[in-house]
């Protein structure tokens, strides 16, 4: 039995046997008991679909819960709507909610991290302002025990367990659905590092706003239905800071990356609060559950399911999997084209670091990028890539303009690239970071498909007995052909060379050289920076040399390092001219 | 000066280093050279006490490093430029270089060790209010120099200092390695630029997979064919030559 069909065969089977139990006449405390635990489990469970998948931190789940409460509470109470028809409502109205605040917010770089956390933060409490000074509360709160409830059972209590089951168990289905697709590789990565992402060829914009808007949308539902739980809605309880924090907690000592780590997590902890809620044990059981808490997530800083399964992993190692696929080396996804930057301008502040850069790469040609530290090297990279916008000038791949395009689509078009130093996204394996750049890249292969051609790619730069290992297991000299292999697995039709040979011996530059005059002799064109001059000259064809951000000579490599000008701003002496 | 005797060291559960085995003598140059991964950066970390060694024995005139802490082993007179230069990139200029001189003796001298630095390195005077961040590689390595310099040490560790950089600033850094000896402070050079690392040093090793295999003068390895092939990237009747 395939994993997926495992994982729908248990959903299926909880939801039988506890949809059964409640048929089989539960006592209304243990239904309201069990509704309290779904209910967290679709709130934590949502809430890591942005911000543990994607590593978005929100503290503003609360205000989404919230938006939901208020919809079924405004709906059903003035306008009179039925209860289940409502519920669609608040989901959409928690899901634009979010769509709209990420809209704004996920389009200025700066706030990721702590600051995403506080502004999410501040829109429960703007939220909350607004509600009870409108008409939407007003302050009294909102009475909901004059709404019918409809009788899915013969209790009423029975029928919110039975829609609380549901939630928990579709928002679960979700998040193993996303974990496993295209979308859930792609919020993987943003988390990892958001920038590679999207050089990668990931639509990181659209991918979170997706994210957020399914992770708000499902709070709304979960607070639709708590608006009939609790039947007498105000602005102090369901604004509190108890909703955003306790889907932090559930999520992290469950294990946030992971599709069932919130479930787990949200179940122990709402699970052991709730059997102390009376009496003089009560305060005594809460201590000791916080305490429990802190030691699990020191001891446990992945989580409980993460740290079970490495477990499980150990007392059943899987079989060890040979690569028997011969190395084929497969030509790029499109067909052969040059790239050219045509006068191309950047400036920093006040620092000018490209002034009219123009320069061409033809198929199957490697152009060798040098000059002084400073000089503009990377940052046409950057440029090229779509990481920087440019000043002034283009940058024009075949018949496609790239400039002002976004570095995703950019990628998509066959454009890839190394990073100086090496950036792996840090919780993939080695695998799955070449998989990440097939599935993303100017290839657009299936999550199933990329990781069998990510093999080819690692048995092509080496690395093929280093499939499973993580990228801080790797050493310098691996992470290097990491970044390599990563780069070609989107099959580009242009690749940036960064520096790709820094920190390598000789012995294994020459192992480096004669791959990448392997990827050209496959049509791809080659832009090369490196400061290693005896590769330069074995390797280029034609060098152009960079100071100040201005070309200062171009031609066969022998010329260029010759020149007066390359040798007395770059080289210092002409020694390295053979 | 320096002795590591049969160090061995287990860095992130795995053992980088087995049995490593070298010594640097006052004012002397030495490097460390071996593939990535065998073990050196592990080893001069060790050295500088940021990591502890699990058997062997690590001496420093005599006294045990194991037993001193690691924010002490600086006091002692080793100081360290880490591998990718690992400033603190929102600091100026000024701020980074007396960061390497936190406490001590070394905190008393800065004046005047400030003043030696800035004779070593004139740009790094010209843009002292300037944010480590925003200077070039080569000045970047100048700052990570000269704050250890300011440690006032008497061995210098030095991790990869040609890393990225333009050749043009390795020659400098080269000739400011040199420079540094001459005032007489004792250097142990790891660095992938074999050519350049056997040029300078006094004494080499050779450390592979966490052992030390070879030792000597760079004259007498550079004769020895197996170094010519893995390090140097060459073939008998190839020619020296960076």
């Amino acid at each position: 039995m395939s994993a997926r069909r495992r994982v729908a065969a248990g959903l299926l089977a909880a939801g039988l046997a506890l949809g059964g139990l409640a048929t089989a006449g539960l006592p209304a405390f243990y239904e309201s008991f069990l509704y309290i635990i779904f209910s967290w489990i679709a709130l934590a469970t949502s809430w890591s679909l942005l911000s543990g998948y994607a590593g978005y931190f929100s503290f503003g789940h609360g205000a989404f819960f919230g938006a939901g409460m208020y919809t079924t509470a405004t709906l059903t109470t003035a306008l009179g709507l039925p209860f289940l028809a409502t519920l669609p409502v608040a989901g959409v109205v928690a899901a634009a909610l979010g769509a709209g605040i990420g809209a704004v917010v996920f389009r200025v770089k700066r706030l990721r991290g702590e600051l995403f956390g506080l502004l999410t933060l501040a829109v429960g409490f703007v939220l909350a302002t607004i509600v009870l000074n409108t008409r939407i509360d007003g302050g009294p709160g909102v009475y909901l025990s004059a709404v019918p409830l409809p009788r899915l059972l013969s209790s009423p209590t029975g029928t919110l367990y039975l829609l609380g089951l549901a939630l928990a168990l579709a928002t679960v289905a979700a998040a193993y659905v996303i974990a496993h697709s295209r979308l859930g590789l792609g919020l993987y990565a943003i988390h990892d590092d958001e920038d590679v992402a999207e050089l990668e060829g990931v639509p990181t914009l659209s991918y979170k706003l997706i994210a957020f808007a399914l992770s708000a949308g499902i709070a709304g539902v979960a607070g639709g239905i708590h608006a009939m739980y609790v039947s007498y809605v105000t602005v102090g309880e369901t604004f509190s800071i108890t909703v955003p924090l306790y889907v932090v907690l559930m999520s992290v000592l469950g294990g946030a990356r992971h599709w069932l780590g919130p479930a787990v997590g949200a179940t122990i902890i709402a699970a052991s609060l709730y059997t102390f809620t009376g009496g003089q044990q009560a305060v005594l059981g809460r201590a000791a559950v916080a305490f429990v808490l802190i030691l699990v997530i020191l001891l446990l800083p992945e989580g409980v399911v993460p740290a079970a399964l490495a477990r499980w992993r150990r007392w059943r190692p899987h079989p060890l999997e040979i690569f028997t696929t011969a190395a084929s080396t497969p030509a790029p996804a499109a067909p052969a084209v040059a790239l050219t930057c045509e006068n191309v301008w950047r400036a920093f502040g006040g620092i000018q670091a490209l002034r009219g850069v123009s320069l061409s790469v033809e198929p199957g040609e490697i152009v060798g990028l040098v000059g002084p530290n400073g000089s503009g090297k990377t940052t046409l990279i950057n440029v090229i890539s779509g990481y920087y916008a440019a000043d002034r000038g283009r940058v024009v791949l075949g018949a496609e303009v790239l400039t002002d395009r976004p570095a995703h689509e950019i990628a998509g078009l066959g454009v890839s690239r190394t990073h100086q130093i090496p950036r792996p996204f840090a919780h993939f394996t080695a695998l799955d970071n070449v998989a990440l750049a097939a599935t993303f890249g100017a290839t657009r292969l299936t999550p199933g498909q990329a990781r069998a051609e990510a093999r080819d790619w690692l048995e092509f730069t080496g690395l093929g007995r280093r499939a499973a290992a993580l990228p801080h297991e790797l050493n310098l000299h691996e992470r290097k052909f990491l970044e390599l292999a990563r780069a070609l697995a989107g099959r580009p039709r242009v690749i940036l060379l960064d520096e790709v040979l820094s920190g390598l011996n000789p012995a294994e530059i020459a192992g480096a050289v004669r791959l990448i005059q392997e990827i050209r002799g496959r049509g791809v064109a080659v832009l090369f920076v490196e400061h290693l001059m005896r590769a330069v000259l074995e390797l280029c064809d034609r060098v152009v040399v960079l100071n100040e951000g201005t070309v200062i000579a171009t031609g066969s490599p022998h010329e260029a390092m010759r020149a007066e000008r390359v040798v007395e701003v770059y080289l210092g002496k002409a020694h390295v001219v053979a | 000066m320096l002795e590591v005797r049969h160090l061995a060291i287990a860095y992130g559960g795995a053992p980088a280093v087995w049995d490593a085995t070298l010594e640097v003598g006052e004012r002397e140059v030495v490097s460390v050279i071996g593939p990535n991964g065998s073990g050196k950066s592990t080893l001069v970390n060790t050295i500088a006490g940021l990591l502890r060694a699990h058997s062997g024995e690590l001496r420093f005139d005599g006294v045990d490093l194991g037993a001193v802490p690691s924010h002490l082993v600086c006091r002692q007179g080793i100081a360290l430029v880490p591998e990718g230069r690992r400033l603190f990139m929102r600091m100026s200029v000024e701020e980074n270089l007396e960061m390497g001189c936190y406490r001590g003796e070394a905190r008393r001298a800065r004046t005047t060790t400030l003043e030696r630095v800035y004779r070593l390195f004139p740009i790094l005077r010209e843009r002292r209010r300037q944010l480590a961040g925003s200077l070039s590689g080569g000045q970047q390595q100048m700052v990570a120099i000269g704050r250890a310099l300011m440690a006032l040490p008497r061995l210098l560790l030095l991790d990869e200092p040609s890393l990225g950089l333009a050749p043009a600033v390795v020659d400098q850094m080269f000739e400011i390695i040199r420079a540094i000896n001459g005032e007489g402070v004792a250097i142990l050079l790891v660095e992938q630029n074999v050519v350049r690392a056997l040029e300078i040093a006094a004494r080499a090793y050779v450390l592979e997979e966490g052992r030390t295999v070879a030792d000597g003068p760079p004259a007498i390895l550079r004769q020895q064919s197996r170094i010519r092939e893995a390090y140097l990237g060459l073939r008998d009747g190839g020619d020296v030559n960076p």
